[in-house]
């Protein structure tokens, strides 16, 4: 886990060649599908039953976009800026369908720090194994004093 | 820039973080007034006055603040 406090962080408004990102990889299994299926009680047949799905034109059932965004809690929380993180908001879209086995690559740069609210803005996106983009977010987040 | 210019730009500025075109802001506006003024909307207006205007307030400057015509003063006054 990253310790990132505010005054570690460089935004690429300051400094456009070494500026604080920060990345890691994930696969999409079908136990996360259920996990999150049990929490949220979505129980939409795109993204619970394959033969629907298919009917629908696509390959198999769609992964949920909110458990792809949920990425960015990860993304935060974890690695930028990671331990002292407090998550104030993530705008999310979803920009091309994600499917089970899926290897999804969770990826966020510091775009602006403000300095006067301690909060940073984060330009976050999500790539496929493909490097499909699959999603971008635009998140919101601020450090705990020490 | 005048108090009025300032203003203008200001009430851009609220319209936008609080996504409200009817939003007209005056000197006596608090945070009771626009019903979405809360504590992230408050973080979000400080960080887009800050890049509208090119300035840098300091959080006790921004606590003391009690309504919007003290935030333009205060922005004026940084703008001098």
């Amino acid at each position: 886990m990253n310790e990132y406090r505010f005054e570690d962080i460089v935004s690429r408004e300051e400094d456009k060649a070494n500026y604080t990102r920060a990345e890691f990889t994930v696969t999409v299994t079908a136990e996360m599908m259920r996990s999150f299926l049990d929490i949220t009680g979505d129980v939409n047949p795109l993204h619970n039953d394959d033969e629907f799905a298919k009917s629908k034109g696509f390959s198999g059932r769609v992964v949920y976009g909110m458990l792809t965004s949920s990425f960015y809690s990860t993304l935060a929380g974890v690695y930028l800026p990671g331990k002292y993180c407090i998550l104030h908001s993530v705008e999310t879209a979803f920009r091309f369908p994600v499917f089970i086995g899926d290897t999804l690559t969770v990826s966020g740069f510091v775009k602006t720090k403000h300095d006067t609210t301690k909060t940073m803005e984060i330009s976050a996106q999500i790539l496929n194994q493909d490097g499909k983009k699959v999603g971008k977010g635009k998140i919101l987040a601020g450090c705990m004093d020490e | 820039m005048t108090r009025k210019e300032v203003f203008e730009r200001m009430n851009e500025v609220f319209r936008d973080v609080f996504d409200d075109e009817d939003i007209e802001v005056n000197d006596e506006t608090t945070a009771d007034d626009i019903e979405d003024w809360d504590s992230l909307e408050h973080i979000n207006l400080v960080n887009a006055m800050e890049e509208e205007f090119g300035v840098k307030f300091t959080m006790g400057e921004i606590v003391a603040l009690k309504n919007v015509g003290e935030m333009a003063d205060l922005i004026i006054s940084k703008l001098q």
